[in-house]
């Protein structure tokens, strides 16, 4: 009898303790949708590798609140759309090495560099914030690098009284990808160096991204 | 003896708040290039966003919605969602590259692939909403006790709201400003507690939606104002 009495408040101890525990940390798996981007496309194939550390990218917080976010599905909805749609094909590898064994023009391996969240409870403001940094790596078919791009974005949301604090944390993490979508396509042909690499293929224009507004 | 929670007091203050509370002030500016209404044919759309490059606010979604269900006008104007146009123009309108001026958008409209996408979606009108609502000043609290024998609260809390925009309506077929209406909305709301909590909410948004939208209304010729 006193065994089963004192299991049953040992139960109830772990309970209280994981729903206290729960309630001061958040969980998230990032779900966002991507459009389809407006833009010409760049005559060239180019082999995007998503190596394991950027499709299983998860960020891990744990100041004040312990956040935990998996970034790393959302991430790959986002480069797929992007480089399927600034470049006539678009083939994803997991590594480098299946990249340069391909026939292939351009070879770019984006990696995840920082993220940096903001909640209302540091900052006091009634939003959210993210901020992403990336780092993509571009290589020639020839497996020479070209260009070492550091390219950061940005989201917030706001109403936090009105969704939940995970639903806050997704739009806002949606909204920074998406920022980081129009980086990459206003931003990519921009970079000199691949600029420069660009002019050397001898192309007949820069496309939509370098002449558009 | 004990009659009545409520005191006569508290129902003397309840009936001067019901009666002064929710009070909207709302001003409204228009400026129009003609007085000629704004020609759009059946096919042709009307696209109502809200500015959000400005790193302290941005323009409310659930604003922008409310001004566009007022023009849509029970479907006598098409309005295209804020959220589809985003997706179909991506990334040319996103908070980081959205024309701030009509010249930039001249300069958008120059690359066939734009305007193809405008075309092709019978755009004709984009309005550009600027602006938000805030919280201008704070009183008072309420206090809730819960015991074994019942709870509530008591207390008296009230707080101002300012809302202020700034509505600018494109033509992108003639590539000029049509006109521009300013609203400002100011109220006060209050929440007496007496054991509940008796909320006086002031619709500051509300109304500044209603008024901003009405006169957007007006600048399109076949819509007639609502009763």
């Amino acid at each position: 009898m006193t065994i089963c009495r004192a299991t049953r408040y040992s139960r109830l101890v772990l309970l209280l303790a994981s729903v206290l525990t729960g309630a001061c940390s958040t969980d998230i798996i990032i779900d966002g949708d991507y459009p389809s981007a407006l833009t010409r496309q760049l005559p060239y194939h180019v082999g995007l590798v998503l190596d394991d550390t950027f499709t299983h990218y998860t960020f891990v917080s744990s100041q004040e609140q312990d956040v935990t976010m998996s970034l790393g599905e959302s991430q790959i909805g986002l480069f797929n759309q992007i480089f399927g749609d600034m470049f006539k094909s678009a083939t994803r590898f997991n590594t480098i090495n299946q990249a340069s064994t391909s026939k292939v023009n351009l070879v770019v391996v984006p990696h995840v560099e920082e993220v940096q969240l903001a909640m209302p409870f540091e900052t006091r403001l009634n939003v959210f914030e993210v901020w992403l940094k990336y780092n993509l790596q571009v290589f020639d078919s020839e497996g020479e690098p070209i260009a070492d791009w550091l390219m950061t974005s940005y989201g917030k949301t706001q109403s936090r009284l009105l969704t939940s604090e995970k639903e806050a944390l997704n739009q806002a993490t949606t909204e920074a990808l998406r920022d980081a979508g129009v980086r990459l396509v206003i931003g990519f042909h921009r970079v000199p160096e691949i600029q420069d690499w660009l002019a050397s293929q001898q192309t007949s224009g820069t496309l939509a991204q370098g002449d558009s507004p | 003896m004990r009659h009545s929670v409520v005191t006569p007091t508290a129902s003397l203050a309840l009936m001067i708040v019901s009666l002064t509370a929710c009070s909207t002030s709302t001003i409204i500016d228009e400026f129009r290039e003609t007085n000629l209404d704004l020609e759009l044919s059946d096919s042709e759309q009307v696209v109502v966003m809200g500015r959000r490059h400005a790193g302290e606010y941005e323009t409310e979604p659930d604003f922008i919605d409310c001004i566009g269900n007022r023009l849509a006008n029970g479907g006598k104007v098409s309005v295209m969602p804020e959220q589809q146009f985003l997706d179909s123009f991506y990334p040319w309108f996103e908070p980081r590259v959205a024309p701030l001026k009509l010249k930039r958008m001249s300069t958008m409209l120059n690359d066939p692939l734009i305007a193809e996408r405008i075309n092709s979606l019978s755009i004709r009108y984009l309005i550009w909403v600027d602006g938000r609502t805030e919280t201008t000043e704070k009183n008072g609290t309420i206090s809730c006790a819960i015991s074994l024998g019942g709870g509530g609260c008591f207390g008296f809390s009230s707080w101002d709201k300012s809302a202020n925009y700034e509505a600018t309506v494109w033509d992108l077929k003639q590539l000029d400003e049509e006109g521009r209406v300013k609203v400002s909305t100011e109220g006060s709301s209050y929440v007496l507690a007496v054991v509940a909590p008796i909320p006086f909410i002031a619709q500051v948004q509300g109304d500044a939606c209603v008024g901003i939208g009405d006169r957007l209304k007006g600048f399109f010729n076949h819509v007639e104002p609502e009763p």
